[in-house]
């Protein structure tokens, strides 16, 4: 599914595997500020879409990286190198949706308790203690 | 949160020391353990996710006005600009054109909310370097701006002020009074505090060229606001992403020269100053009509994704909204400046003292919640 | 010949040797039981001072500092809230006495009345008003000093009693700190004990103009106010108590009465210093019409206020700034004071 972008940032889907190639070329041009990088969860197309967004203060322009990944063991190569901001960004990515970020120098769990099973950002994350909010009428 | 790797302890002076979670220097619940080789910090490994509270999860299963008062809570000495960030985002996705006078209403309060947040910060940090007196006269202060933004929001701190299209109710008539004379005393009150604190020998003994960072690394640390602008970066999300009325005002953004602690210091109490530049153009500005936008009840912003940033005292505060249609988001990301700015931690600190560790850490002006959300 | 009140008031030394001659001649003591009698007087007195001067001295610091920072400070306990350290010794007194169980327990118990010690002991020479004074030394300057020295020991081994790493260091740098401060603070006292040409308390006091010798002796005067500053561990000074770095430093394993003697001790000390400061500078019991000990009080309370001020006005100074202050400044300026006062004073 499209989704259409409010957003004036231009939006750019690569492969995996053009990941580091792709930001090395946009932080050379001038994206020197990794603002995030989070994912989307699509369950009905079987893919987490990881999503980095670079602006560059010399341009003052953004710009949306996208990369999809199977849910099921995706992976796409780190990019701590690159920019420093990576390193936490990429370790709560990691332990939210369950995608792994190769070439971490740290890939601990950063914000959730160890002993917790499951990638909670997901949108099939189950837990006992999870309970669902009571659904809000039309009126 | 799984261990670091233990020091070497074979070789002699190396060992560990556990700051926090519960510490008066740490301005919430974080922990550092530090590696120390005497007085010597070898190494630093933060931990966080104490208050984690899985927020975006939680949006997910929320209306987009009710997530409104969350935003107030990951960083509520900044609530404002929270405020501000989600519901500009949620404004974008609908396609509402906001009326001058929302506008000019939100710039004052954000700018209220900057010089409280810095002066909340002046006072903590003036405490934890062991001045007591510049925290009562913060204080004071702050109980100004307190009370003129309980009588527009109905709240102290945690505002809950902004909606979605403008405000619920106008500015109430005590308001302008208030602020006019806030306007004359306060620009004082800085000159007093920055002589009382920033000035002070010892304080520059202490933060001048200790914990430096240097431009490049701060940018690719993401680190934003005055920690940024510190190091030689006069970068502002209201100069470099203008947003509401700020490209008509007039100010500066204040750059330090070091990329030391005392130039973080330092750039707040400038911003305190330009603050007031805006307040009194906003004031003096001021225009009739509308405080809001009408939307429907129901909101249903149509499918898309926008990031709305703005500039928070601590940075730019950004929320990412993915809109499938449907009342509840897709998903939220939010993009806070604290995160990125502690992250920079290790690198600035490694090489000092552990007495160092109480000032740069408190010139970050972290806020944990906004860090772990 | 004036009244007994008047004289016990404004020559009260005089009057003191003849109750003592009286006592010698008339009671058929021994002589030695007879002078033991009476510096019991004057240790009684002594404490009883301490104890009231510490309950007094307390409540001011937190009135000032209070009114400082816009607040109004103790104001429930008692009229103006003076009863507030009674009441505040007294929750102390019966506070859980807890000694960690890997701690020395002899040293741990000695260290706070070794430092107590040292702190009674300066008494002995402080010249409160005209005789006032329970033993006035040929060499009360060097007496007050080297005594006070003896609460290093105190603190040493309080930290290194309680086991415990935080201790330890903050007692190590509060050693380290007073016994730097030492030099500065002793060259000070010596450029003064050069003008009056003695080392005893009362010739300094009577040796001073008027007007006392801070206005010959200014850079004198800053150099040991800072210099005792540092010595009892205060104000900007107090790094090795500082909460908000190593817990509370030395005193951090100790509770309830132990650790009211090391507060007691801070205060007593707070005064002590500035006691000495008034004897050596501001012209000690002098000053016309009232009482001398009314003055002195009056003048030392004055000290008191400004180093009260300054603790509630400045940040804490980082350790080593602590340690370059006294090395390379205070010790200089306080060498090249010494040798321009030394100068002038042969040459004038």
């Amino acid at each position: 599914m499209q989704v259409r972008p409010v957003d004036p940032a231009a939006q750019v889907s690569i492969e995996p595997s053009a990941l580091r190639d792709a930001l090395t070329f946009l932080r050379d041009e001038g994206f020197d500020f990794l603002v995030f990088v989070t994912a989307l969860d699509r369950p009905a197309e079987g893919v987490i879409e990881l999503v980095y967004r670079l602006f560059s203060y010399a341009a003052r322009v953004p710009v949306v990286v996208r990369v999809r990944v199977p849910r099921d063991g995706g992976r796409v190569p780190s990019v701590c190198d690159l920019y420093r901001t990576a390193e936490w960004h990429e370790r709560e990515t990691a332990e939210l949706f369950g995608v792994e970020f190769s070439g971490h120098p740290d890939p601990r769990r950063l914000l959730l308790p160890d002993d917790l099973e499951g990638y909670p950002l997901r949108k099939d994350f189950t837990h006992p203690n999870l309970k669902p909010l009571p659904e809000v009428s039309a009126e | 949160m799984s261990e670091a790797p233990a020091p070497d302890l074979s070789t002699s002076d190396e060992f560990l020391l556990n700051v926090g979670p519960q510490h008066p220097a740490t301005h919430g619940v974080l922990r550092v353990v530090v590696t120390m080789d005497g007085e010597v910090v070898k190494d630093l490994q933060p931990h966080i996710g104490y208050v984690h509270r899985g927020l975006e999860k939680l949006f997910e299963n929320r209306l987009y006005e009710q997530i409104i008062p969350y935003t107030d809570r990951t960083d509520y000495l900044s609530a404002i600009a929270n405020n501000w960030a989600y519901v500009s985002a949620v404004e974008r996705l609908l396609g509402l054109e906001i009326p001058k006078k929302v506008e000019y209403i939100r710039v004052l309060m954000a700018e209220l909310n900057r010089i409280n947040s810095h002066l909340l910060w002046l006072a903590a940090y003036g405490l934890d370097m062991g001045a007591f007196t510049p925290f009562l006269y913060a204080f004071r202060d702050r109980e100004e701006i307190t009370v003129m933004v309980e009588e527009a929001s109905g709240g102290r701190l945690t505002t809950n002020y902004f909606r979605i299209g403008g405000f619920t109710r106008d500015l109430p008539a005590s308001f302008f009074p208030h602020l006019q004379k806030f306007l004359r005393r306060f620009g004082r009150a800085v000159d007093e505090l920055d002589t009382l604190l920033v000035e002070n020998a010892i304080f520059v003994a202490r933060t001048r060229g200790v914990g430096v960072i240097s431009r490049e690394r701060a940018i690719s640390y993401g680190m934003t606001g005055p920690c940024l602008r510190a190091s030689d970066a006069p970068l502002d999300v209201r100069r470099e992403m203008p947003y509401s009325i700020y490209p008509s005002l007039d100010f500066e953004i204040p750059a330090g020269r070091n990329g030391d602690t005392w130039d973080r210091s330092w750039v707040r109490i400038e911003e305190m100053r330009q603050s007031l530049r805006i307040l009194r153009q906003a004031a003096e500005g001021f225009p009739e009509g509308e405080h809001r936008v009408r939307v429907p009840r129901n909101l249903e912003p149509p499918a898309g994704e926008v990031y709305s940033a703005v500039e928070g005292p601590r940075g730019e505060v950004g929320f990412w909204v993915v809109s499938e249609g449907g009342r509840k988001p897709y998903r939220v990301k939010m993009r806070k400046p604290s995160f990125s700015n502690f992250s920079a931690l290790p690198e600035i600190l490694r090489g000092l003292k552990i007495a160092d560790l109480v000032a740069v850490m408190g010139s970050l002006d972290l806020v944990v919640p906004e860090i772990d959300r | 010949m004036q009244s007994t009140l008047h004289r016990l008031l404004y020559d009260t030394g005089t009057l003191v040797d003849g109750w003592r001659a009286a006592a010698h001649a008339g009671w058929g003591w021994p002589s030695f039981a007879v002078d033991a009698l009476f510096q019991l007087g004057w240790a009684v007195a002594a404490a009883l001072f301490l104890a009231l001067n510490a309950l007094f001295i307390i409540w001011f610091e937190r009135k000032v500092a209070a009114r400082m920072q816009l607040r109004r400070g103790p104001n429930r306990v008692g009229p103006f809230g003076l009863l507030q350290t009674l009441a505040d010794t007294g929750k102390l007194l019966i506070k859980e006495d807890i000694i960690p169980s890997a701690a020395d327990r002899a040293v741990f118990r000695a260290a706070p009345f070794v430092v107590l010690a040292a702190t009674f002991l300066l008494f002995v020479v402080l010249p409160f008003g005209r005789g006032l004074v329970a033993a006035d030394l040929n060499v009360g300057v060097v007496y007050f000093l080297a005594v006070g020295g003896i609460s290093v020991v105190g603190i040493l081994a309080g930290g290194w009693a309680s086991n415990n790493k935080y201790s330890l260091m903050g007692g190590m740098r509060s050693a380290a700190q007073i016994v730097s401060y030492e030099v500065p603070a002793v060259l000070a006292v010596l450029s003064v004990a050069l003008l009056a040409g003695s080392l005893r308390m009362g010739d300094i006091v009577r040796a001073q103009p008027s007007y006392g010798y801070i206005l010959l002796q200014p850079v004198g005067f800053l150099l040991f106010l800072v210099a005792s500053n540092a010595e009892i561990n205060r104000g900007p000074f107090d790094l090795p108590e500082s909460d908000s770095e190593l817990v509370s430093g030395f005193v951090t394993e100790y509770s309830a009465m132990r650790f009211a003697f090391f507060f007691l001790a801070e205060y007593t000390n707070l005064f002590l210093a500035a006691a000495f400061a008034t004897t050596l500078f501001l012209g000690g019991w002098r000053g016309p019409l009232l009482p001398p000990v009314a003055w002195f009080l009056i003048k030392s309370y004055l000290v008191v206020f400004v180093l009260i001020w300054i603790r509630w006005t400045y940040p804490r100074l980082r350790v080593d700034h602590l340690m370059e202050l006294s090395w390379k400044v205070l010790l200089p300026l306080a060498l090249l004071n010494l040798l321009v006062t030394a100068v002038l004073v042969k040459v004038l």
